[in-house]
């Protein structure tokens, strides 16, 4: 197994084992969607206009909830001296890192944003569009609260920090992933453009955010 | 021309000498340019007198816009070329771009007001500058959060660049996404179409908040640059009188 393969699968069980899994964003993800309605009021017109936008809103906030782990751990204990040291391409390194994290906590997301945008009423087809948008804007979200978590690795109270710097950054993931939903519940022909275009920017992330994330690991050490 | 002026003593030669420019021509503009805008000008046909809340609006929002293109743009130098006064720009444009942006948001929601019959539209344009507004916070938060100074100055110049990147694509989506449930209904200000009446005291409040703008840096630039030589110099003569004491003991 290569080195990327190990750090991948190191960095799921760790999730997995450690940080119990996807029970934080899961729990978190079920708890925001639970309150919403409590706070907009039970009208079912209003909620199954608002279910899409929700979902994707909620599920942005339970991505940022994990975001400190991903790198102040490594901060804190060394791990990151040692793999600058490793000679590894690091760009790779980071996104198998950050990928083996998403895979092992984010993936209730699209189901849990599936079984509540039912809930609040939208009807199958575009609940489904919209679970599909989160599943493709996943990517995106987690490289960017890594992003932010390897600027804030180690400070203190850095959840506050990462909100506050991932927030501008994640607004084209959100308007495109929830716009899928929204345009999907309307009938627009627009849903498979925001789709496709939730993917898009998630494989522009993709692209960039690993050179993103290894320099601001590195203008924290050194 | 850059690496001649990087020398902090030319720079502060440079800094001298053109702090009283901007700062005589900062004043005489803003008061030709609020005589031009408030009395020097005809009210606008559609809008009447609220059109006057415009010369106080544009200006500041391009000042947002062009600072934090300064900050990136001087995060860039810093990153690649290691230079302390482009990091020490960097540290200070944040703050007056912030108040600019504040300035424009607050602004235009007066100017909706009467316009638009809101306070606050959810329109493209706004949205996106609320956006930059909340950069502009993650850059300052950021950078008052790490305690180390190099740190400070590597990770703040790593965002501020990211920044851009994202702030460009902030505004593509935005536009799409207000193109979802907008009609287009909203008064534009197309550039060419404004009457020359209505240009010219634009013209001058733009270049009057320019020159405001670049006092402002010029003259935090070089009191900073100051206070970093007086902490060296206290530090050096802390070290110097430890060393004295060592001696005697």
């Amino acid at each position: 197994m290569s080195a990327f393969g190990a750090i991948f699968f190191r960095e799921a069980g760790l999730a997995w084992a450690g940080g119990g899994g996807p029970a934080g964003p899961a729990a978190f993800f079920l708890g925001a969607i639970t309150l919403a309605p409590l706070a907009i009021g039970p009208a079912a017109d209003l909620l199954v206009a608002v279910g899409p936008g929700i979902m994707g809103f909620a599920a942005l906030l339970s991505v940022l909830q994990s975001a400190d782990r991903l790198f102040g751990d490594d901060h804190a204990d060394g791990t990151a001296e040692l793999y600058l040291l490793s000679g590894l391409s690091l760009p790779w390194l980071v996104l198998a890192k950050v990928m083996g994290q998403a895979l092992a906590t984010l993936w209730p997301l699209p189901v849990i944003g599936l079984l509540g945008a039912m809930m609040y009423g939208v009807p199958v087809l575009p609940a489904c569009v919209g679970a599909l948008a989160l599943l493709a804007a996943i990517p995106a979200l987690s490289l960017i609260a890594g992003f932010a978590g390897a600027l804030a690795a180690g400070v203190r109270r850095s959840g506050l920090l990462i909100a506050l710097i991932a927030t501008p950054m994640m607004v084209p993931v959100l308007i495109f992933a929830a716009g899928a939903g929204r345009s999907a519940l309307a009938g627009d022909e627009r849903a498979l453009a925001n789709l496709l275009l939730t993917v898009a920017v998630s494989l522009g992330t993709t692209a960039l955010a690993p050179f993103g994330i290894v320099a601001a690991l590195r203008s924290r050490l050194g | 021309m850059l690496s001649y002026f990087s020398n902090p003593q030319r720079f502060d030669q440079l800094a001298r000498a053109l702090i009283p420019v901007f700062g005589v021509l900062a004043v005489l503009l803003l008061a030709v340019g609020v005589w031009l805008a408030l009395l020097g000008s005809p009210p606008d046909y559609q809008q009447g007198e609220t059109i006057r809340i415009m010369y106080v609006h544009v200006p500041a929002a391009y000042m947002a816009m062009a600072l934090y293109a300064a900050l990136a743009v001087a995060s860039f130098v810093y990153f690649v070329w290691r230079h302390a006064l482009a990091d020490t720009a960097a540290e200070i444009i944040a703050p007056i771009g912030a108040v600019f942006t504040v300035l424009a948001l607050f602004t235009g929601s007066l100017w909706g007001k009467p316009m638009w019959g809101t306070w606050w539209e959810w329109d493209a344009r706004m949205t996106s500058v609320l956006v930059l507004l909340l950069v502009y916070l993650g850059y300052m938060a950021l950078r008052a959060a790490l305690e180390d100074t190099q740190q400070a100055a590597r990770t703040g110049a790593v965002l501020a660049m990211a920044g851009i990147v994202n702030l460009v694509i902030v505004k593509f989506s935005v536009d799409w996404w207000s193109s979802l449930h907008q009609p287009a209904s909203i008064i534009r200000l197309d550039g060419p179409t404004i009457h020359a009446s209505q240009l010219w005291p634009l013209l001058v409040m733009i270049l009057a908040y320019t020159c405001l703008a670049g006092w402002l840096v010029l003259y935090r630039l070089r009191s900073q640059a100051i206070r970093r030589r007086v902490r060296t110099l206290q530090r050096q003569g802390e070290q110097a009188a430890r060393a004295r004491e060592e001696a005697v003991s």
